[in-house]
């Protein structure tokens, strides 16, 4: 094991300062949202858990995007921050899937010419099952986490604060050793009760600073849960997970309804949050939980808009909490179909129904939620046929929005083997749903890229539907202006995406 | 031979489609557009649905004291010129089209409006109705007040209406604008002609979807989305103030 003498401080009295930075470097927004500027949640749960458990190691925050600076601007006020440790990480896919990779490297290879002695981390979304080759591949890196990151940053953050660390013993942890070779500590078990965890620091970051969806100012994500039952082959959730785990992305695994209450009416009265975006996948799977959601949300009479993302059969099970829900803020949900066809359905182990799909829409509207439908193109089998008889689907069930994804080959998921003989474009810039970086059986890579975009302009610009999404005042004008930001982009920075490759993350 | 002097008036149309007087409002707002008559149709109270034929739908309902139908005006000359007839001959008094449009000047924007002072007669259908030196004509007056209330992006000028999109060539084009049109359609020639013929005023606002002159394409852009929405708008502030 390396002495890690060089990180450490030394305080006037010769104790020992850490410095810890949380860095979101220069990166862009997917297509579809235009300006895109959210928290990053993961770093602000981070950041509370280090100030919990760890008082006397101080915290950084420097979220570039955010200020608007450039890499060069960015140098210099880490230079001035001085920290010892920097650490990058997402949890959500949201930010750009693994298009975020790229951009940490280059801030990382940047920021290591002028100080060339700080450590440098990252984890989280897309690394958290590739830590030790992820290392491996990225020199410019000192440390991956496998696996959580809640425990093990913190972790890695007051071991390396001590004179003598013992690097090894952070579990979950890819690092190198004296001789330079990748070593991955032992396997990090999961926090068993999120209710153990502080609520995220979100006094830390610049919170007046951030943007959804192009329009929507005070906007704020949040990350509740962690983990999906479903267990879908083609999800990229299992990517912040380490794969010598027993399924740990299967493991569901909520915040008790009165600490979810608790950071929205912290991030409202605190904050001045207007709209509070739930991101984490799948936040309706128990009843009792949405239940007391529900009661806390009106006992406090926060009234604030939310959107959160579940699954369609939970919905229809708890159909009647849809009206309640919307009469304590929520607007907007999404839940998933990716595939509408039934063989399409089985073949990626998606236990949703295209019945059951169609019916929820229905509720929604009824309830005056909008409501968005995620989708795929790109399985192995799609061929134009099959991708126009899905749109012609979608269409049938018209959800107000649709969200469409195209199949990117994560390594983590369950479906990477499989993909991998298909993929063609390895820049990771591009790995963001938005660009077809896979061919099928019976499509190039290209044409695959030119039907999504087919499709996406062919669901917003349908007579009736955009009208409905843009001015329906039923629905809240949150809501129609992230219509508004789709249907801006469906014939333009989409399909520039899609079909001629330009890069936005 | 036929020895009828006409196979079929309005009349008779309307008579076959158990029409009686009273159906339609004093006013109407028509369009071609499915999606432009269901926002219309929302801001009407108690809205009936007492004209359903050939494809063709009309509501009547009541807006702020006044009855207005609202529904389908046509697509294009032929049809455009029918159901103009059979609003006409169906009682309605002052007509309000609310249309699309190509701009023929360069700097009319997307999503800007083309307020119809009157048509040049590039269609086929007018000829059955008029002779060759023909001019259709809005209504002074009712255009002046659409302008008013549009007035930001407002353009005021001629109308070109053709019968055929695909045949928007330079010759035929500038041979339009040498005649002052600042626009094209395919509906507002008869539209006029006949409200003219039957003495109703009528008037026209075009959003405009393209640009001959930039050769700009905005079929699907928010910037038309967000006007047409205005447009209906607008097309209900005249008919406080008829
Ligand atoms: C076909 C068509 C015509 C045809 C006939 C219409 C018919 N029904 O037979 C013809 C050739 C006559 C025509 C003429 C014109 N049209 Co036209 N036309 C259309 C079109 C493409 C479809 C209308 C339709 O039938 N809808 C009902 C059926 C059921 O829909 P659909 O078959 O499912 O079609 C869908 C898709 O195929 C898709 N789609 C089809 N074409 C395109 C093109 C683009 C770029 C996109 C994004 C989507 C798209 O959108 C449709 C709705 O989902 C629309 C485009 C549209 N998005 O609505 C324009 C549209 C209605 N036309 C428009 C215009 C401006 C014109 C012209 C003025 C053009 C000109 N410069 O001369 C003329 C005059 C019209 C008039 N009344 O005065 C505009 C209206 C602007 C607006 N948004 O308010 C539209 C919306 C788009 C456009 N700018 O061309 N049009
Ligand atoms: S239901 Fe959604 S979040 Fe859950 S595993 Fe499937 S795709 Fe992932």
């Amino acid at each position: 094991m390396g002495k890690l003498e060089m990180i450490a401080h030394t305080k006037d009295g010769g104790g020992l300062t850490m410095r810890v930075l949380f860095l979101q470097p220069p990166l862009g927004w997917w297509a579809a949202w235009k300006k895109h500027i959210a928290n990053n949640v993961a770093h602000a749960q981070l950041a509370a858990n280090i100030r919990e458990w760890y008082p006397e190691i101080e915290i950084k925050v420097l979220d570039t995007r955010a200020l608007g600076m450039d890499e060069k601007q960015m140098v210099d006020a880490i230079t001035e921050l001085n920290p010892n440790l920097i650490y990058m990480g997402d949890a959500l896919q949201t930010t750009g899937v693994a298009a975020i990779h790229p951009r940490y490297q280059q801030a990382a290879k940047v920021i290591k010419q002028v100080l060339p002695d700080v450590k440098i981390c990252v984890g989280g979304f897309f690394y958290g099952a590739n830590a030790p080759a992820m290392l491996e591949k990225t020199p410019e890196f000192d440390f991956v986490v496998a696996g959580e990151t809640e425990r093990t940053v913190p972790e890695l953050a007051k071991e390396l604060s001590k004179s003598d660390p013992d690097i090894p013993s952070v579990r979950g942890l890819a690092y190198r050793d004296e001789n330079g070779e990748v070593k991955l500590t032992e396997y990090r078990p999961l926090i068993e009760n999120l209710d153990d965890l502080p609520l995220p620091a979100y006094d830390l970051f610049p919170m007046d600073k951030y943007v959804g969806f192009n329009y929507i100012r005070h906007y704020v994500e949040t990350y509740m849960t962690r983990g999906c039952p479903n267990g879908c082959r083609f999800c990229v959730g299992w990517t912040n997970y380490d794969p010598r785990g027993n399924h740990d992305w299967t493991h569901y695994r909520p915040r008790s309804p009165k600490l979810m209450a608790d950071e929205m009416e912290l991030l409202v009265k605190r904050f001045g949050a207007k709209f509070i975006c739930m991101m984490d996948e799948d936040l309706n799977v128990y009843r009792e939980r949405m239940e007391g959601l529900i009661e806390e949300l009106k006992r406090r009479n926060l009234k604030v808009p939310f959107f959160f993302m579940g699954r369609a059969p939970y919905h229809l099970r708890d159909r009647d909490l849809l009206k309640p829900l919307r009469e304590v803020g929520f607007v907007c949900g999404l839940f998933g179909m990716e595939a509408v066809d039934k063989e399409t359905l089985e073949a990626i182990k998606k236990g949703t129904t295209v019945d059951e799909v169609a019916e929820l829409v229905g509720l929604f509207r009824e309830n005056n939620i909008m409501s968005v439908v995620t989708w795929m193109v790109g399985f192995p089998e799609d061929d134009e046929q099959r991708i126009k008889d899905r749109v012609e689907r979608l269409d049938l069930m018209d959800p107000d929005m649709a969200a469409l994804q195209i199949l990117t080959p994560l390594p983590g998921i369950p479906l990477y083997k499989q993909l991998e003989p298909y993929t063609e474009e390895w820049n990771l810039l591009k790995w963001d749903f938005q660009h077809a970086v896979l061919r099928t059986k019976h499509l190039s890579r290209q044409d695959l890229g030119r039907l999504a975009a087919w499709a996406n302009r062919e669901f917003y610009s349908k007579p009736g539907r955009v009208q409905r999404i843009l001015y329906d005042k039923r629905y809240h004008p949150f809501c129609r202006l992230i219509a508004r930001v789709y249907v801006e982009t469906a014939g333009k920075e989409h399909a520039q995406a899609a079909v001629e490759d330009k890069i936005f993350v | 031979m036929m020895n009828r002097d006409i196979h079929l008036t309005a009349q008779d149309l309307l008579r076959a489609m158990q029409f009686k007087p009273g159906d339609f409002g004093e006013i109407a707002i028509v369009s071609g557009q499915p999606q432009r008559v269901q926002m219309a149709l929302e801001k009407l109270k108690n809205p009936l649905r007492n004209f359903s034929a050939m494809g063709y739908t009309l509501w009547t309902g009541e807006y702020k004291g006044k009855r207005v139908t609202v529904g389908h005006g046509g697509m294009y000359a032929p049809d455009a010129a029918l159901i103009t007839e059979l609003l006409c001959a169906g009682g309605v008094e002052c007509l309000i089209r609310l249309g699309s449009c190509g701009a023929m000047k360069k700097d009319i924007e997307i999503g800007d409006y083309v307020i119809a002072e009157g048509a040049i007669r590039g269609d086929g259908v007018t000829r059955y109705y008029v002779k060759d030196g023909f001019q259709p004509k809005a209504d002074p007056e009712l255009t002046q007040k659409l302008f008013s209330l549009c007035k930001k992006h407002a353009h005021k000028g001629l109308v070109w209406t053709t019968d055929a999109l695909l045949r928007e060539t330079k010759d035929f084009v500038n041979g339009a604008i040498a005649q002052g049109a600042i626009a094209v359609d395919m509906v507002t020639s008869p539209f006029f002609t006949i409200a003219q013929l039957y003495n109703k005023r009528a008037c026209a606002v075009l959003v405009v979807s393209d640009n001959l002159i930039t050769g700009e394409i905005g079929f699907a852009d928010i910037r038309v989305f967000d006007a047409e929405r205005r447009l209906i708008e607008r097309g209900f502030d005249l008919v406080r103030e008829v």
